[in-house]
């Protein structure tokens, strides 16, 4: 690959190193697993940039950030997608080295990481891409492959079950 | 607006999806009915959690630092990390262009010699990684019982792993490294405050060759293969010592 190319590619893909990992840990549940996977779909990327010319490369990364760490998953795990996550040790490795939140803040942390890691991956993705990574409809869309009546409604259901398991739902009167 | 159709733009709604005229009917409904509104701040302050209280890790330097090495190598051809067991892919262009005019028989030749130098650079830029804080070992352990099995699944090859702490040289861990345009296997052993990594990975290659120790910007680098394995240690321990333990871990 012609070297005007690679720094092309890395002025556009690797200010997204950043949501690429957050992106990683959150599907995988694991740092290793993430560093490996994000590593492998930084060099797919770049044997596919070719088929990349505009549009938005974090959306474009992200993209195949996600099908790797599935492909990962079918590849590595016998536990398949749907394991729980929600061990408070898993939630705190995730959590890494950032120490300036306050006690409090990160004990509310530590509650929302176990409350997002035990949706099912198809929620738990799209609650990654639209509050963390703060993706529209229609990139989140592009990056899941699935239409964007269905992230809609997968951002829907995957909050109403956050609501739940963190004492937010209101009594409906009936 | 009944409230059914309220509640059923509300996710969209709170995530600025909605047409303008759309926000403006939820905007009037939601001020003149309490369930509703009351739903909608529900949704506002956990995606205010979420936002505040997710974790949000970011790329450790060793993985970008990976990465970047990476590339860096895939301007000549790019390596292919999909393929197991051809390590030498990033240097097909070098190797190509003896073998068009050196005929099949060297080529092989012809690749190692124009490969080892870059290998045993990137071995060594791999050393100097892991001596930065936290980035020694993925799996820290003396006991080889729990470091060998580490490697299961992560690489294609099954590291050799021996005791070697009544000779003076105890193990520290295993981690996975990035060389020659794929993960491999590194177990770490230490001597005094010597720190020696052993890499290895699989080579279609099944001639053995002998160890041979070089210097590459003051640290001893010492490279051999034995049947279908490539190894590679490095060490800022002296010649002779470093010697000593490739006799040891070879033995095993």
């Amino acid at each position: 690959m012609a070297h005007r190319e690679v720094e092309s590619f890395e002025r556009l893909v690797l200010p997204h190193l950043d949501d690429a990992y957050a992106l990683a840990c959150h599907l995988l549940r694991d740092e290793h697993d993430a560093q490996d996977v994000v590593q492998e779909a930084v060099l797919r990327a770049l044997r596919y940039f070719d088929g990349f010319r505009d549009g938005d490369a974090r959306a474009w990364l992200l993209a195949i950030v996600r099908n790797c760490c599935y492909t990962w998953q079918r590849r590595y795990r016998t536990d398949g997608l749907s394991v729980s996550y929600a061990d408070a040790e898993t939630s705190s490795q995730l959590r890494g080295t950032d120490t300036d939140a306050g006690a409090i803040r990160s004990s509310d942390s530590a509650v929302i990481d176990r409350a997002v890691a035990s949706l099912p991956p198809e929620f738990r993705e799209v609650i990654v891409l639209r509050e963390l990574q703060e993706l529209s409809y229609r990139e989140i869309s592009q990056i899941t492959g699935v239409p964007m009546g269905t992230v809609m409604s997968r951002l829907a259901r995957a909050r109403k079950r956050l609501a739940s398991s963190l004492g937010l739902l209101i009594e409906e009167a009936s | 607006m009944r409230c059914a159709e309220c509640r059923d733009a509300l996710t969209s709604y709170v995530d600025g999806e909605l047409m303008p005229e759309e926000a403006e009917t939820m905007r009037d409904h939601l001020a003149s009915c309490a369930a509703c509104a009351a739903e909608h701040e529900m949704l506002q302050s956990l995606s205010r959690r979420l936002r505040e209280g997710l974790a949000r890790p970011r790329a450790p330097d060793v993985l970008k630092a990976r990465i970047r090495s990476a590339l860096s190598q895939s301007t000549g051809v790019l390596a292919d990390v999909t393929t197991p067991g051809r390590p030498w892919t990033g240097l097909l262009v070098a190797g190509a262009l003896i073998a068009v005019v050196s005929g099949g028989a060297s080529f092989a030749v012809a690749r190692r010699e124009a490969s080892r130098p870059a290998i045993a650079e990137q071995v060594l830029s791999s050393h100097l990684r892991s001596l930065m804080p936290g980035h020694l070992t993925d799996v820290a352990s003396n006991d080889s019982h729990n470091v060998k099995p580490w490697f299961n699944g992560r690489v294609d090859l099954s590291p050799l792993v021996p005791r070697l702490d009544s000779a003076g040289f105890p193990l520290a861990g295993g981690r996975l490294d990035y060389v020659g345009g794929r993960t491999v296997a590194t177990v770490v052993y230490v001597r005094r405050q010597h720190v020696i990594n052993v890499f290895s990975w699989p080579t279609e290659d099944r001639t053995a060759h002998t160890p041979v120790t070089s210097i590459e910007k003051g640290y001893h680098v010492v490279h051999w293969s034995d049947g279908g394995v490539e190894l590679w240690v490095a060490s800022d321990l002296n010649a002779r010592e470093l010697e000593q333990f490739v006799t040891l871990y070879r033995r095993e």
